[in-house]
């Protein structure tokens, strides 16, 4: 029995032995962690490049599969992209427009605030002693205009007719605060408007509707059953927010008040402020003024609207953000859709390589190894989906944008990195379960598997 | 060198396990083992026992097995389906833990380590090869032996992928795919990669079963050169004529040991063929291997 007892004993001091070292080693490990932290980091980065390689490899050896798998993300993807240019180009045209019109004047409009804090308001009226006083009282004030609007008149030359068009009653300021002038004949000056006269400017597009010329003026038109002479034809202004700038037509305030005598409590207003600076400055002095007017407590909110055109461009800014985000979530949805498509097939990836995770294992594969696999792999075949989404939505998005109808549509560079963040993280997430599964696979099964 | 007496040594309750026999002192001298190595059996079990469950029934596959191998045995295990050995190959591969008793590797008590932990004893001290090869199609044969050393830290992993290979006379396959090596070629990949770690034991199971016996022959002409240089090799097959090349072969019947002897005189390759002949030179080519790394 003495070997014996020496053999044991040998092995037991060899296992104390043993775990000492390897208790000192540990030790000796965390000191130097540090110093071997590179090589460390650097085996991790070339196990994960392997996975990354492994992950391609497998992908080209199922293209087929892998093409109708990501198509889910592709597609989600590519809406989300052209979508999101959409509303970007969208929005960058109509501030732009909004810009081009100057930022110097505002509109002033009647309106009732709010229910809850309008209990307690006399009928809301805009008329135009409340504008003249406007014009006397307001020293940042230059140039007003009324602004006296139906989009529903009918005019009538000769044996043409055409119904609801815009009928604005300006004064002789109007073409200079909104920079719309006349390119043949005159607009109607200060007596035209003293005297209510029954002249009438005509946009472009009107011409066009009834069908003639500038050969026009001098001749006599129709709104209304009232006869009104035709003095000059607008500058073609082109269309905005898809609104025909053109299809107008312009008739002193005075004589549109006469015409339709229901507006004059609803008087709207143009103020041009006398310069950039001032914008804020003609601001407060016209909501004082209105607020005197109007008899409002301190408290009672205004039943008017000041509307700025700075302000638009911050309100369409807005609007273009809430409906970018909105749009984008919506069509995010999809991604969903996709990433069941990847966690669908990864599934069936698992089972048909059952064998080769239950050789990676016995070859000395952890489970994290195996989970870190094809993890990697959801990731990668997510990851392409996005990069050929990205491309195919900005490829759409120039292709549309070449449209001559079409305004210039913009890829923000933010979306293309969500996307891109986005179909990755899909591919995680998706891939989780998969890839646990795979990784819970026990070796000795997974061999035997047929 | 080894002797009996340290065999029994390291080994006490070899004779309860199996009364029949006591395996004779080898007469043979063996390859190039480690000299150090007798210390310590590379495989010991100590009245190990393996239960599964089966539905509502227990199936008990191993019942009190002890026995040990030392470095640089040549094993078959035999027994008819049902006996234990696949269980037993799974509890040396470290694939699947004892219900009780002791399973030590190389001296370590592996039944009771972290799954973890035994993915890395199986990366780094075992050696599989399979019946069916088990090689992963699409990758280069470079590539399949190069997948052990994938979970390790390893360096200069396609130098030793390349030795390796060279040591069963494929390295002019190196960039070969699965499907374009013969089913012989196929298993020659597989033990490159069970070799390239340099694994405390191989376990092969089954390893000529789905080759022709020309080209088994061929196989076992190689795992007979790793042997000579000192590979500890263990082996389950049902084939006689393939337990007759190893030294040393324990039966298996019912979750026992039924018999463990030594094979003093290990059967040759039945006949010197042209193609055997040219297997013959796999050794010496290993050893100028050896010689010049």
């Amino acid at each position: 029995m003495a070997p014996d007892a020496h053999a044991l004993l040998s092995v037991g001091a060899s296992a104390i032995e043993q775990s000492d070292a390897s208790r000192s080693g540990r030790l000796r490990r965390l000191l130097t962690l540090p110093a071997k932290l590179p090589r460390w980091s650097w085996s991790v980065a070339a196990r994960n490049g392997q996975n990354v390689v492994t992950a391609f490899v497998q992908i080209w050896a199922n293209k087929g599969r892998s093409i109708l798998t990501t198509l889910g993300i592709i597609i989600a993807v590519t809406s989300i992209i052209t979508v999101v240019s959409f509303v970007e180009g969208f929005g960058n045209y109509m501030t732009n427009m909004v810009r081009g019109y100057g930022t110097q004047f505002m509109i002033i409009h009647p309106q009732r605030p709010p229910s809850r804090q309008s209990v307690g308001l006399r009928r809301v009226t805009l008329n135009m002693a409340d504008v003249n006083a406007v014009h006397a009282d307001c020293p940042s004030v230059n140039r007003i205009s009324p602004f006296i609007y139906t989009g529903d008149g009918e005019i009538v030359y000769g044996v043409e007719k055409i119904d609801k068009v815009p009928v604005r009653g300006v004064s002789e300021h109007y073409q200079t605060i909104r920079q719309f002038f006349v390119d043949a004949g005159r607009f109607f000056g200060p007596v035209d408007v003293a005297t209510a006269a029954h002249v009438i400017v005509i946009g472009r597009s009107v011409l066009k509707a009834l069908q003639t010329d500038d050969s026009l003026i001098g001749e006599h038109v129709y709104i209304d059953g009232t006869r009104f002479l035709v003095i000059g034809v607008l500058q073609s202004k082109g269309s905005n927010m898809g609104e025909d700038q053109d299809e107008t037509v312009m008739i002193p305030y005075t004589t549109a008040l006469r015409l339709y005598p229901d507006l004059k409590d609803r008087v709207r207003f143009l103020a041009e402020a006398t310069d950039e600076g001032h914008i804020e400055q003609a601001d407060a002095e016209i909501t004082r003024v209105l607020r005197q007017r109007h008899d409002l407590l301190p408290g009672q909110p205004n039943d008017f609207i000041v509307q700025r055109q700075d302000q638009m461009v911050k309100e369409f800014e807005t609007i273009k953000t809430v409906a970018g985000s909105i749009l984008g979530g919506i069509v995010s949805i999809s991604l969903l859709v996709g990433g069941i498509g990847i966690m669908n097939v990864m599934l069936v990836s698992v089972t048909e390589r059952t064998r080769e995770i239950g050789l990676r294992k016995s070859v000395g594969g952890r489970r994290r190894d195996i989970l870190m696999q094809f993890l990697t792999e959801a990731i990668v075949l997510c990851s392409l989906g996005g990069v050929v989404g990205v491309a195919l939505g900005i490829g759409i998005s120039r292709i549309a944008s070449l449209h001559p109808d079409m305004v210039p549509l913009e890829t923000p560079a933010w979306c293309v990195a969500l996307a891109l963040v986005f179909s990755a993280g899909t591919g995680m997430i998706f891939g989780i379960i998969p890839a646990f599964k795979a990784a819970v696979i026990h070796p000795i099964d997974a061999i035997r598997h047929e | 060198m080894m002797t009996s007496g340290q065999h029994n040594s390291a080994n006490p309750t070899r004779d309860a396990a199996s009364p029949a026999s006591t395996p004779p002192p080898r007469s043979e001298p063996v390859g190039l083992g480690r000299q150090d190595a007798h210390a310590v059996p590379v495989i010991e079990l100590i009245d190990l026992h393996k239960n599964y469950r089966i539905g509502t029934e227990i199936v008990r596959a191993l019942r009190g097995v002890t026995l040990s191998i030392a470095e640089n045995e040549y094993v078959a295990i035999m027994g008819p389906s049902g006996s234990g050995k696949s269980t037993m190959m799974n509890i040396f591969g470290c694939l699947d833990v004892p219900t009780s008793g002791e399973f030590r590797l190389s001296g370590k008590d592996v039944s009771k380590l972290s799954q973890s932990r035994l993915a890395r004893i199986r990366g780094c001290q075992i050696g599989f090869v399979f019946q069916s090869f088990e090689l992963l199609p699409r990758t280069t044969a470079l590539k399949n032996v190069q997948l052990p050393l994938m979970y390790t830290q390893a360096t200069k992993k396609r130098a030793r992928a390349m030795a390796a290979l060279d040591r069963v006379g494929l390295a002019d396959r190196a960039k070969h795919h699965p499907n374009q090596l013969s089913g012989g070629q196929k298993q020659r990949v597989a033990i490159a990669r069970a070799l390239v770690q340099e694994p405390d034991i191989i376990l092969a199971d089954e390893p000529t079963g789905n080759l022709d016996s020309k080209t088994g022959e061929e196989i076992m002409a190689i795992f007979d050169s790793v042997y000579s240089e000192g590979q500890t090799i263990i082996m389950v097959t049902h084939e006689e004529s393939i337990a007759a090349r190893c030294r040393r072969v324990i039966r298996l019947r019912d979750g026992y040991v039924e018999s463990d002897t030594w094979n003093d005189r290990p059967s040759k390759p039945s006949s010197e063929t042209a193609h055997d002949k040219r297997e013959a030179r796999l050794p010496n080519d290993s050893h100028r291997l050896a010689a010049a790394s």
